[in-house]
């Protein structure tokens, strides 16, 4: 049936491409000399329509299109292919105290600028299409004598019959600025050679083709790039595992233990987990990592009471250092940042819990009781089918997010964990890092863009594989039925 | 360089103790005042500053109209110092009004934030000196090609303006020779401080630790340096050469190991040696002037610096060697006032200003006169970094540094626990260090 769906779907759209081109070449065959005349002075048809208010709107939006193109357009977009030539030189000159700089490239903005008036460029072919489609219709409603829309009229429409329109347009237009020309822009630099050896506005950058992709995945002999990547990749899904369901399971548990009738007090327990929330997390955090420093406390303590030299004994803490290295080396560090973020991460997925644990359809439960199920069968069997079919879809988002959890693993880790594994220091990346974490050290520390971008693009696309499956399988409009 | 320096020091601590209380900054209340009275500050520096500086400044004043808006950043201790020396220069100039905005940045990072928009950094802003390869190779220090109120190159010590230069072009004010590293000890425990040796068996007897910290590259070469082996920077500014991995090196890790294994000498970072410094448990620290006051505190009396000790690498006593570091003052060429930049960021390297800073901060001046005071002299600390002087270089070295030698240090701090072959190690350190710079 799915499978049906989609084509069906899919199809429509391609209906609606083909429709949309027809209509145009119906303008452009059926149009009168004033129609066709508006493909070049846009504004015309409707000025002769004596809509006048209108056509000088349209023509106004031309004009400020061609300056555009002229002005800050065509000489970015003339440069797209080299992104500049001109390096900045400067002169100064000791008797006026000035600086005079030539007229020089700045790769960046020109990059920016080229994107953005390619974008513009698309904007305005559609304006203009629309445009040409609307100067037809209202010819052919002239030639029926129907009526016409006044500005005032188009106007009162745009927050009558037509408000979603006025509605979208705000966040469509926050949309493209913000996400979409960002997203572009940061595709291109994974392309180039943006690095701490060609930063603008004193250096150049240029195109390089794929070398980046090569030199991440090749893992080639002379960087330790692709060495990292897999590691740093693998350590990336397996947080994101254990991060998301370790809180998940805990806050279930927890919500379970609280809810349950042998506890008393049930808000005191509850408002206690929510005090933790409401200190700020990175607060935590670092305090967290400093009682767990090498000559923290927590090491002092177990010093002290002999769990240093338990551990040791067990081979879990090498003879050669007196503290047991809890953010220091590799394998403690892990688990601690496992440990750490089910610490700070129990009791937001306890109070989603609780809220979904109070709308469990009691007769059900009653009914299993009634049939002497214990209470474990009944968690099994009724209580977490229930919860996953409620928090599926924030389940894999959570995961998701577990992926990007910048937070926890930097707060935790910079400036305390030093990497043993030379190949990986060599990469400037560290076992515990997420890709997220490595991409900013790469461009906080070394500027270095371009590996970031590349990193940032495969971020970009595991992150959207995730969402999609998240939007089309657990979410699918139909399952509200299937759970009984 | 350093002997030469030393000579200077106390040449001029006789001849010129007499002219640095001279360097006040009087108010001057006209420009023609203030051209007359820069010459004598700089001291012996006069024959430099010609009468043309004096045109160029006047020049200048004639040719700004409006508001100068300049942003200056200093790091967060320096705030409260900076702004009272900010109203002073703009008292220098009566005619130009000034709309001169302070903003604070760590002088060691200064630079993540500098390069992150060159053209929205601050005018002038003040750094640690071993970011200047690249902050000049992201054109973002101006060269200072010519100085108006008194000439930087000769008023400062040798070693500070190397520290400032790159390719033999001048690009930094030096504000204080201070930013390296030396060793201070509560004397009530350490009684002889020339030998680590020595030092871990006082130690061991107190039953308290000595703080080094292996796992930072800064750190780290002073034991490589000190049998001579060598990471410095290409004259590209941007790759390294680093021979670790040469004849000597083995037994340099070897050395760090066997120290770590005494349980004495323990790897700390920054904040663990101050809290160290604090519970009582560290006796001793390798770390550098911003500590010092904790310790100076914490110890009372028996607080003491001196230069590095002497260590035991393979059957040779050798002296631990270090790096020095300069605060310098720097002028961002996308700077719209580039000229006003340039004489705020004199005025702050300036032997008065440099004197009233080692006095409200106790920063050590990077001036010769300033630093030939008598007060300077007898600072524990500063005088511990002269001491250790001989022994140090600047320390200018590219990026690919650390992360290696971070990663080095920790590994012999930790003991070696995988048993890699230390020549091992230190071939893949050096591969790390000496990788170029992306292709």
């Amino acid at each position: 049936m799915a499978g049906l769906e989609k084509t069906k779907k899919e199809k429509n759209f391609w209906e609606a491409v083909q429709e949309y081109f027809v209509e145009l070449g119906k303008a452009l065959a059926g149009g009168n000399i004033t129609t066709k005349l508006s493909t070049v002075f846009m504004g015309l048809g409707h000025i002769f329509n004596y809509q006048y208010v209108k056509g000088i709107l349209v023509f106004a939006i031309q004009a400020l299109f061609v300056a555009y193109l002229f002005v800050t357009g065509i000489p970015n977009l003339s440069k797209f292919d080299t992104l500049g030539t001109v390096k900045r030189e400067a002169v100064f000159d000791p008797l006026t105290l000035q600086n005079t700089v030539n007229d020089y490239d700045n790769s960046f903005m020109i990059l920016l600028s080229s994107v953005s008036t390619i974008f513009i460029i698309i904007l305005f072919v559609l304006f203009w299409i629309a445009n040409i489609k609307n100067i037809y219709k209202i010819q052919k409603k002239r030639s029926l004598n129907k009526h016409v829309n006044s500005i005032k009229e188009d106007i009162k429409d745009l927050v009558g019959k037509k408000f979603h329109l006025t509605l979208l347009s705000l966040p469509v237009l926050g949309v493209i600025l913000m996400n979409i020309i960002p997203i572009l822009i940061l595709i291109a630099v994974a392309f180039t050679n943006y690095d701490q050896n060609h930063m603008p506005p004193n250096e150049l950058f240029t195109w390089i083709g794929f070398r980046n992709f090569v030199k991440l995945f090749g893992g080639s002999v002379s960087s330790s790039f692709g060495y990292a990547f897999r590691k740093v990749l693998n350590w990336t899904f397996v947080w994101a595992f254990l991060a998301t369901f370790t809180t998940f399971i805990g806050g279930i548990l927890m919500a379970q233990l609280i809810n349950s009738t042998v506890i008393k007090y049930k808000r005191f327990w509850r408002s206690l987990f929510v005090i933790s929330i409401a200190v700020p997390q990175f607060v935590t955090l670092l305090l967290v990592r400093n009682f767990f420093a090498d000559s923290g406390i927590v090491n002092s303590i177990c010093a002290s009471c002999g769990i240093t030299k338990f551990l040791q004994d067990m081979g879990l803490v090498s003879r050669s250092i007196t503290y047991i290295p809890f953010l220091t080396s590799p394998n403690w560090a892990k688990f601690m940042i496992v440990m750490i973020n089910i610490w700070v991460g129990i009791p937001y997925q306890m109070l989603i819990a609780t809220g979904v644990l109070m709308n469990i359809p009691k007769d059900q439960i009653e009914a299993a009781k009634i049939d002497r199920a214990s209470p474990f069968q009944i968690f099994r069997n009724i209580t977490l089918p229930y919860i996953l079919f409620i928090q599926g879809p924030a389940l894999i988002s959570d995961f998701v997010r577990n992926i990007n959890n910048f937070g926890v693993i930097y707060l935790l880790t910079q400036d305390v964990y030093v990497t043993t594994d030379q190949a990986l220091a060599n990469a400037h990346a560290k076992e515990v890092d997420l890709l997220v974490t490595w991409l900013f050290r790469l461009t906080q520390e070394y500027y270095d863009y371009k590996m970031a971008s590349v990193i940032g693009i495969i971020v970009f696309i595991i992150c959207s594989v995730f969402t999609i499956i998240s939007f089309t399988r657990v979410m699918a409009g139909d399952r509200e039925e299937t759970y009984q | 360089m350093k002997r030469k320096f030393l000579s200077i020091v106390l040449a001029s601590a006789m001849t010129l103790v007499a002219m640095t209380g001279c360097g006040n900054p009087d108010v001057a209340t006209d420009p023609a005042d203030m051209e007359m009275a820069a010459p004598e500050e700089s001291g012996a520096a006069a024959p430099e500053v010609a009468a043309d500086s004096a045109d160029a400044i006047q020049n200048l004043i004639n040719n700004t109209s409006g508001t100068v808006d300049l942003t200056l950043w200093t790091s967060e201790e320096d705030q409260e110092f900076t702004q009272k020396v900010l109203e002073d220069f703009k008292s220098l100039y009566p005619d130009v009004s000034f709309n001169i905005t302070l903003g604070a940045e760590s002088e060691s990072t200064v630079k993540d934030t500098v390069l992150s928009d060159v053209e929205a950094a601050a005018d002038v802003y003040t750094f640690a000196h071993d970011q200047i390869n690249d902050l000049v190779n992201a054109g973002a220090l101006q060269e200072i090609a010519k100085t108006y109120t008194f000439d930087v190159a000769s008023a400062n010590i040798d070693t500070s303006v190397e520290a400032a230069s790159l390719g033999g072009k001048l690009y930094a004010y030096p504000m204080t020779a201070d930013n390296g590293y030396f060793m201070f000890y509560d004397s009530s425990v350490i009684k002889d401080p020339s030998s680590l040796e020595n030092m871990i068996a006082d130690a061991k007897a107190a039953n308290k630790k000595i703080a080094i910290q292996f796992n930072n590259g800064w750190y780290l070469y002073s034991f490589f340096k000190a049998v001579g082996l060598d990471a410095t920077l290409n004259d590209d500014g941007k790759t390294n050469s680093c021979n670790w991995d040469a004849e000597g090196g083995t037994d340099v890790c070897q050395t760090i190991l066997d120290l770590v294994n005494t349980g004495v000498v323990v790897n700390m970072d920054d904040g663990t040696t101050v809290t160290g410094i604090q519970d009582g448990v560290v006796c001793a620290a390798v770390n550098g002037i911003w500590n010092a006051q904790v310790a100076a505190e914490a110890w009372g009396d028996s607080y003491e610096a001196a230069k590095l000790p002497t260590v035991k690498i393979g059957d040779k006593d050798c002296q631990l060697s270090s790096y020095s570091g300069f605060k310098l003052v720097g002028v961002n060429p996308h700077s719209k006032n580039v000229g006003w930049a340039m004489l705020l960021a004199e005025y702050l390297t300036s032997e008065a200003v440099q004197t009233a800073r080692f006095q409200a901060r106790n920063l050590g001046p990077s001036n010769i006169n300033a630093a030939a005071s008598p007060e300077v002299q007898s600072d524990k600390a500063i005088a511990a970094l002269a001491a250790q002087a001989p022994y140090s270089t600047p320390q200018v070295i590219g990026g690919n540094f650390w992360a290696p030698a971070e990663t080095l240090g920790q590994i012999l701090a930790s003991g070696n626990p995988d048993g890699t072959d230390l020549q091992k190690l230190l071939n893949t350190a050096v591969e790390g260090i000496t990788a170029p710079v992306s292709e």
